[in-house]
């Protein structure tokens, strides 16, 4: 009875295999279209709230100030640019993990920034972003008056 | 906010370094050419002083540890404060006195020169 019963659920799962692998055949196309030309996620960024200000920290190796383009409008901040990766002329690749990407990422900020007081720094690597809170979104202090 | 505990162990008391941080491979490229090795690799948050590089039995070992975070309340986080650790076997043909590393925004570039007596040579034919 019981060998019955798994014989029946080999079957179907066989057939099951088989619906999946179909699928797979379909949508190959879509699975092994070239990543590199979708935008990948990079940079990966961080955000802090140090409560007078925000804080956005992003690992860029390799580049410097001026490749970044930082934008601000309104609560949506954009970080773009380029990273180039040239191939050493004259030598062979064993390895090549580190990949040249054209970036451009929007955020929404949790609360309104103070463009004009922005800065920026990159240092070893990292893009360093200071947004200073507008005033109405920096937090105060209420006192307590006893009647 | 106002009442801040350092959580940090006292270093020296502590017989056993403890692993605290995650650990993570860094992305490299490497190149040979008729010179040598170029190992390429990307650190960002790491300084100078934050990078320790080892050739120990043909086993070249790159650690690295990255700058503390900003202060502050962590909001939205993509990545964490990792630190880099990555082995790879040299060939025996490498000169180690001559390697030269130099960090550059978050950049390592590592130049592995082959020994003399490696490289490639062409022999001159003598009219006799």
């Amino acid at each position: 009875m019981f060998t019955r019963l798994s014989d029946v659920d080999r079957t179907f799962s066989l057939m099951d295999e088989l619906r999946r692998r179909m699928d797979r055949g379909w949508d190959r196309e879509e699975a092994y279209a070239p990543r590199a030309l979708s935008q990948p996620t990079w940079p990966l960024v961080n955000l802090f709230d140090t409560g007078a200000e925000l804080v956005l920290t992003a690992d860029v190796p390799g580049l410097a100030e001026k490749d970044i383009k930082i934008t601000l409008d309104g609560e949506t901040l954009t970080l773009a640019g380029e990273r180039q990766i040239a191939a050493l002329e004259g030598a062979t690749c064993h390895r090549q993990e580190r990949a040249g990407v054209k970036f451009s990422r929007s955020f929404s900020l949790p609360v309104k920034a103070d463009a004009e007081r922005a800065t920026a720094e990159v240092k070893d690597g990292v893009l360093r972003l200071t947004l200073p809170k507008a005033p109405e979104a920096r937090p105060r202090q209420i006192a307590v008056r006893t009647s | 906010m106002s009442n801040h505990t350092t959580l940090g162990k006292d270093e020296k008391a502590a017989p056993e370094r403890v692993q605290q941080r995650a650990v993570t491979t860094p992305l490299v490229d490497v190149y040979e050419d008729k010179e040598g090795l170029l190992l390429i690799a990307d650190l960002p948050g790491v300084t100078k002083d934050g990078v320790r590089i080892e050739l120990e039995k043909g086993q070249l070992t790159i650690d690295a540890r990255r700058a503390d975070p900003p202060a502050g309340t962590l909001v939205a986080s993509e990545y964490r404060a990792v630190d880099y650790h990555r082995v790879f076997s040299v060939p025996r043909d490498i000169d180690p006195a001559k390697i030269d590393a130099s960090l550059t925004a978050g950049v390592l570039r590592l130049r592995l020169p082959k020994s003399d007596a490696a490289k490639p040579r062409r022999i001159e034919v003598r009219a006799g």
